[in-house]
């Protein structure tokens, strides 16, 4: 459900009519002229269960929204839970007692722009490893500026995550569409986001190397971004798509600022995408979903938000490929989301990651 | 293409490799390497089993799951026999020793000999015989790693134990001595009183059996103040000044009163940093010895220093009686006395051993019987700050 409203008991109403007796997922867009703090107050005044975040598009439908607040039932939440402090380390994840032949998915937005997500996506495998799915992204603003972004009943908190362990099960397909142009390259020394060396050598060079042949462009002081959000990382798995890093920007010292952790001596290939390949990436990760699932009552669509900085206007194709490949085969489901900063999931229950540049797809039954 | 792969695979092995031995943490060094493996592969999950005593017993797990603690005999003997690595199928002997539940899926598991047994787990089977090609060179590396992990905590607890008892061996020296002074006072008061109220009733041996009482009381308090000084070396942190040793020298002299037949010749000695307290006891407790263990008419002691760099090497040389070179070890060890001198407690040397040792300096000497003694020990121009 979308609400556009700007009047807190009206929210509050529709919230409540909305999800029932059930918790509440509330995506809002960065954009939206209410405050964030008298909200959860007013929330909390009834007793609804709630989480959610803030993050620079919000996803109605077809609709992508900079203002408004799209609301998803969570049916059957068992437990909700706050983690602060992720980029200190200083937290433990709660204990939850999952039962067999029970299908459990865990629903989590973080600070997308906090350091450690890795380690807190780390810790969760960790403790709850294959008992339950995970599903989730990064809420943040668009302007990078950190500041709180993601809330619950407890508040709005920034370098925090909130997830709610739902007895439901997800089906989830995750895709990006990037190719490889160039590698592997060794990113031989790196530092949380900065990438401070490919091949023994200075990142920027080498990065500059490939993009401006494959380009045919020129990076000069002022189009780093503009140039390389054409041109992200792709962390080499196995026999499975990579792991994309997305390129942000050239420091003083020319290493390169991504968005999401490298570590030492991590496989890289250089990639590139166009409308098509990324299009057709978004309908895969659809047809990933439907082809798990028997029926499911709502989607919620996890996009990067800098594949619509990529597309552009074009990025109506990249959600209409994936509302229509959804309501071909579930004309029912209903469908929300957010363009976040950085993407949640496992590929085929597996290990979890943080992704960037990628569309998460899940269907919850 | 094939090339490709080929150097792709190797480029792998590499930053497998490197993710070993980045901590000699057991669990980090574990989650460092796994971790890595279970991402890079899409693999679900990994632990490691270890054998004592015919009984396995899981000493890592990602996800943690339930700790394993299997003695079943049919399991270990299978184990036994994979030379190196082996991919099996899920079944309920596998089943058995997961930490997780499993039920599908198959598993790689690599024979770490001493280390145990590595697990590594895929539900969707997407292991293939490549991967244990691929990941058995990085084996031996991460086996010889846990071992490191395994040797540093047993040095570490080992560390953490002699801190422990050197720490509750003082505390208990300080209670011994205290508790044997107080009955040592008792005695002293006692027979002092019996002296002067029965000084009528007393002949002269039960007058010398008091005396006899008193002097050993004093060398038993002498001997418990020893005791004491020798436990407090090094325990606490103390503030580190210039110390002139010239005059440092020249105090302890006018201290210990030296007899009119000994001559001291005195070099000039230069200003150290140190603690004044445990240097004044280091030089008295030599420059003592050298008085008391000195048989000449004429007795002679000489005190002088060289530099050596980064130390100083002091000398304490006398011409007194001398020391045989099979006591030129037990000298510096607690109660060990050459001979049987009732002034001596046999602690002196000891302290002189480990005020130097905690200067992170050497003592030694050379002797010859008849015709003295020369003392050598070094100190740190920058000594730490305990005393």
């Amino acid at each position: 459900m979308l609400v556009t409203s700007t009047n807190y008991n009206e929210i509050v109403k529709k919230i409540l009519n909305h999800v029932e007796q059930n918790a509440a997922l509330i995506s809002i867009g960065e954009h939206t002229e209410i405050d964030i703090f008298h909200l959860i107050d007013e929330l909390n005044k009834t007793e609804i269960k709630f989480m959610g975040g803030l993050f620079p598009k919000v996803i109605h439908g077809n609709s992508i929204l900079d203002k408004g607040i799209v609301v998803n039932t969570l049916n059957n939440m068992e437990s909700m839970f706050l983690i602060k402090n992720i980029s200190s380390k200083e937290y433990s994840i709660p204990e939850v007692s999952f039962e067999d032949n029970v299908d459990y998915s865990i629903l989590t937005y973080v600070d997308g722009l906090t350091s450690n997500i890795s380690h807190y996506l780390s810790e969760l495998y960790e403790n709850y490893g294959m008992q339950t799915n995970y599903f989730g992204g990064g809420a943040g603003s668009l302007s990078l500026e950190q500041k709180p972004c993601v809330f619950c009943n407890e508040g709005v908190f920034m370098d925090a995550a909130v997830f709610g362990v739902l007895s439901m099960s997800s089906k989830i397909g995750v895709r990006h569409g990037w190719n490889k142009v160039e590698g592997p390259f060794i990113i031989t020394k790196a530092q949380g986001n900065v990438i401070k060396e490919i091949n023994w050598k200075n990142p920027f060079e080498v990065y500059k190397g490939v993009v401006e042949a494959h380009s045919g462009k020129t990076f000069n002081d002022e189009n780093f971004f503009d140039i390389a959000k054409g041109y992200p990382f792709g962390i080499i798995k196995d026999g499975a798509e990579c792991i994309v890093r997305d390129p942000l920007m050239v420091n003083e010292n020319k290493e390169l600022v991504c968005v999401g952790e490298l570590e030492d001596n991590t496989l890289v290939d250089i990639l590139n995408g166009n409308e098509e390949s990324l299009v057709a990436a978004a309908k895969e990760a659809a047809l990933d979903s439907i082809n798990q699932a028997t029926n499911p009552r709502k989607a919620i669509i996890i996009d990067c938000i800098s594949r619509i900085l990529f597309l552009e206007n074009n990025f109506d194709k990249e959600l209409n490929a994936i509302i229509s490949t959804l309501k071909n085969q579930f004309s029912n489901v209903s469908v929300g989301g957010a363009l976040t900063i950085g993407e949640i999931s496992s590929y085929g229950e597996g290990f979890l990651e943080f992704y960037n540049k990628t569309v998460v797809v899940g269907l919850f039954e | 293409m094939k090339v490709e792969n080929h150097v792709l695979e190797i480029l792998q092995l590499y930053e497998f490799a490197m993710a070993i031995g980045k901590s000699l943490d057991y669990k980090e060094n574990c989650d460092s390497f796994l971790k890595l493996i279970l991402k890079r592969k899409s693999l679900n999950a990994a632990w490691v089993l270890e054998s004592h005593n015919n009984v396995l017993t899981s000493t890592y797990a990602l996800p943690f799951g339930n700790d394993i603690k299997s003695d079943n005999k049919e399991v270990l003997e299978k184990l036994n026999k994979i030379e190196k690595n082996s991919i099996v199928e899920t079944t309920d002997l596998i089943s058995s020793i997961a930490p997780i539940t499993i039920s599908t899926g198959k598993t790689i598991i690599f024979n770490l000999n001493d280390q145990g047994f590595l697990f590594l787990y895929s539900k969707k089977d997407n292991i293939k015989s490549k991967d244990l090609i691929q990941l058995e060179p990085v084996m031996q590396k991460f086996a010889m790693h846990l071992k490191a992990c395994r040797a540093f905590k047993e040095q570490k607890q080992l560390l953490h134990n002699l801190e422990v008892q050197n720490h509750e061996l003082s505390d208990y020296a300080h209670m011994v001595s205290h508790d044997l002074k107080s009955p040592l006072r008792s005695i002293d008061a006692l027979t002092s009183w019996l002296k002067e109220d029965y000084e009528e009733l007393l002949n002269d041996a039960g007058k010398n059996q008091i005396n006899t009482i008193r002097s050993s009381v004093e060398k038993m308090d002498t001997l418990i103040n020893g005791i004491l000084e020798y436990s407090t070396i090094g325990k606490t942190n103390v503030e580190i000044f210039n110390v002139d040793l010239n005059l440092l020298i020249d105090e302890i002299l006018i201290m210990i009163q030296i007899p009119d037949n000994i001559e001291i010749e005195k070099s000039i000695l230069p200003v150290i940093k140190g603690d004044k307290y445990r240097l004044q006891q280091l030089f008295q407790n030599l420059i003592s010895n050298s008085i008391a263990y000195n048989d000449k008419e004429k007795g002679k002691i000489e005190i002088g220093v060289e530099d050596k760099g980064q130390f100083l090497e002091f000398y304490v040389k006398d011409n007194g009686k001398g020391i045989e070179e099979k006591y030129f070890e037990k000298i510096f060890k607690t109660f060990q006395k050459l001979e049987n001198n009732q002034k001596s407690t046999g602690i002196g040397l000891s302290v002189v051993k480990k005020i130097i040792d905690l200067y992170g300096g050497n003592i030694w000497l050379t002797s010859q019987l008849g015709r003295g003694t020369c003392f050598y020990f070094t100190l740190k121009k920058e000594p730490n700050g305990k005393a």
